[in-house]
């Protein structure tokens, strides 16, 4: 808690990624006391501009914009956190189990590694939708992509815990009779959250764009609220031609929102990770 | 604190005593680097036809310059070995009170059974056991919880505390983490870490080398007295003599993956026997004494292509015709001394070789 304080403190990219990701998060929250069920249409009157009972207008099929918002916020950004955590749960169970201990299970566990690394996702992902078609939910889209996406991540823990490997403390817990797993779980693991922690706010940035651009090209159930296929919606009403202009920015804006708040988090965890780094700025202040 | 007490306090421990049984007894131990790399096999003996025996109640110190397989040879005795370390021969016998193990012939859950509570170990570089990331407290957890019966967690608490107390440490070490202790401070905190379960047998490895001479006399104070109120023993490692001048009732020289010298410590650094110990202890510098210090020539031998016979003869100024071929016995020499020299001893000087005694030296 008091690393929090202190970032804010003295971490301006830290401090404006917080402030930028507190206003996504009231947003997604605000979806629990919304005046609107999500899945109905033409509850409002459609194309209405930006006005005081609709602050960020209707859309042309008669859904509150701000409304439709907050449950299309809070479905990217439970995607965007499942897909990180699975693909976290793998990429750590794989890169520690791999750089811990080596020899054969590394060397076949890198192979698979290596093929997910070079695996094309964008048409792995058109593909499965057009062999799933209807029964691709959003909570089956964030497995195949967490199934997609921990490849580079469990290489970089997997290349960390090769050093810890060779360090005196893990040769002294060997020594004093702990297992593998207790080595990897107490010993090496918190070693390696730090790096964790960062690569999540990438990954969640790689699986929400991800999803947008699907959602974008309609090859997600488009019935299901998210930042993607709003855009979708928006595009098939050619919202921007009929002049419906809020409809597609305030989308565009909160996901662009996201995604700076979620840059500068990682980029000051990275920093705050780097001792050397994190000493020239805080000078002392923690 | 203590003050150190001079070589020689221990003596009467030199003498091995038929009624005391050693505490560990290594015979003929062997243990080889084996590499396999693209096909060449190559065997690097760091540890060569090696025999110890370490009494209860002594300090043991294996001298020997880098290189000479000291390490190698403590962890073979751990019982830490990893591939490529291999024992190719011999024998680890420990004998704790009211537990017997050889080492090298029984099964591996005996050896997770005795480490920590009868054998524990010092590691080189040891002011990095400490995990980076783990509070003290943790690390005291990690590595002794299961070792002793602590009914709880409180328990096992107050008894790291107490011990702690004992080597006054404050209770607050605890709390930090490795990087908030200075270098000394951690090397203690390793030290109490490693002597929590009061084992019979410790084995340290250069621990006190990265430290100022300062903070180096405190540690070895406090292995000192950590040894005495436990009663184990010690097997103690480092280059320099002058520690173990300070510190050992007996003392072991190694060169090459070979014990060349043994000897009570005062005796040895009386009257040193091998050409090898006699430069190691002439090397050393003495108040008043102004006197340039004469270097050894030459290097250590490569120990993946040791020379043939004594594997000192290229660089002992007393080396024979015969040390170019025969290896040297390790035999009794006096008063619990042994040594491997054929200048010293010449009576094992095998008989029918030509010229056995002409001088080699350049």
């Amino acid at each position: 808690m008091r690393v929090v304080f202190d970032l804010l403190r003295t971490n301006i990219e830290f401090a404006i990624g917080m402030f930028l990701l507190a206003i996504v998060v009231i947003v997604s929250a605000l979806s629990f006391v919304s005046p609107y069920e999500p899945d109905l249409i033409y509850v409002v009157f459609p194309d209405m501009p930006p006005s005081a009972e609709h602050i960020m207008g209707t859309t042309s099929r008669g859904q509150d914009t701000f409304w439709r918002l907050t449950f299309a916020m809070r479905n990217t950004l439970l995607f965007g956190l499942s897909v990180a955590i699975l693909s976290r749960i793998l990429s750590l169970l794989i890169g520690l189990v791999s750089g811990y201990l080596g020899g054969a299970v590394d060397r076949v566990l890198m192979s698979i590694n290596d093929t997910f690394v070079v695996i094309p996702l964008f048409p792995i992902l058109v593909l499965f939708y057009f062999v799933m078609r209807d029964s691709m939910s959003w909570v089956g889209l964030a497995i195949i992509m967490a199934c997609l996406g921990w490849a580079y991540d469990a290489r970089l823990i997997r290349s960390v815990t090769m050093s810890l490997r060779t360090r005196e403390f893990t040769q002294q817990s060997v020594f004093s009779g702990m297992t593998t797993r207790q080595i990897v779980s107490q010993e090496h693991l918190p070693y390696v959250m730090p790096i964790v922690f960062s690569t999540t706010m990438n990954n969640m940035n790689w699986s929400i764009g991800l999803e947008v651009t699907l959602s974008v090209l309609g090859f997600t159930n488009i019935n299901t609220p998210t930042i993607g296929t709003m855009i979708y919606w928006a595009n098939q009403h050619t919202a921007l031609v009929a002049g419906v202009w809020w409809w597609i920015l305030f989308p565009v804006l909160m996901v662009v929102i996201l995604f700076i708040g979620l840059f500068l988090l990682a980029v000051s965890m990275n920093e705050y990770i780097d001792p050397r780094s994190r000493l020239s700025r805080m000078k002392g202040a923690a | 604190m203590t003050t150190l007490t001079q070589p020689g306090a221990g003596a009467a421990m030199a003498t091995p005593d038929a009624s005391v049984r050693p505490v560990l007894s290594v015979e003929d131990l062997r243990a080889y680097y084996v590499l396999d790399l693209f096909g060449v096999k190559r065997e690097v003996r760091a540890v060569d036809d090696i025999s110890i025996r370490i009494m209860p109640n002594e300090i043991y110190g294996i001298a020997g310059e880098s290189s000479s397989g000291k390490t190698s040879l403590i962890k073979t005795i751990a019982g830490a070995i990893q591939p490529p370390l291999t024992v190719v021969g011999g024998k680890v016998h420990f004998d704790f009170r009211g537990k017997s193990i050889d080492l090298y012939s029984g099964a591996p859950a005996d050896l997770d059974a005795i480490r920590w509570r009868h054998l524990s170990y010092i590691m080189q570089g040891s002011m990095n056991v400490l995990n980076p990331v783990r509070r003290v407290r943790q690390a005291f957890i990690d590595f002794a919880a299961r070792h002793i019966a602590a009914p709880s967690r409180r328990a096992f608490e107050e008894v790291v505390v107490a011990h702690l107390d004992r080597l006054h440490l404050s209770p607050h070490v605890l709390d930090a983490y490795p990087h908030e202790l200075s270098g000394g401070m951690r090397q203690r905190v390793t030290i109490a870490l490693a002597t929590v379960c009061k084992p019979e047998f410790i084995i340290a490895d250069e621990p006190t080398t990265a430290l100022d001479v300062v903070v180096q006399k405190r540690v070895l104070a406090m292995i000192r007295e950590v040894q005495r109120e436990i009663g184990s023993s010690l097997l103690f490692v480092t280059h320099d003599m002058s520690v173990h001048a300070n510190l050992c009732d007996r003392l072991g020289i190694m060169y090459a993956g070979r014990l060349v010298e043994e000897g009570a410590t005062s005796d040895l650094f009386a009257s040193p026997k091998h050409p090898y110990t006699q430069h190691l202890i002439s090397s050393l510098p003495r108040i008043g004494d102004r006197t340039p210090r004469e270097g050894l020539k030459g290097t250590p031998p490569n120990l993946a292509d040791p020379p043939p016979g004594c594997r000192f003869h290229p660089r002992c100024p007393m080396a024979m015709e015969v040390c170019r071929t025969v290896v040297p016995p390790f035999v009794t020499a006096g008063k619990g001394r042994r040594v491997a020299c054929f200048a010293a001893e010449p009576e094992t000087i095998p008989d029918g070789i030509a010229n056995a005694t002409r001088s080699i030296a350049a």
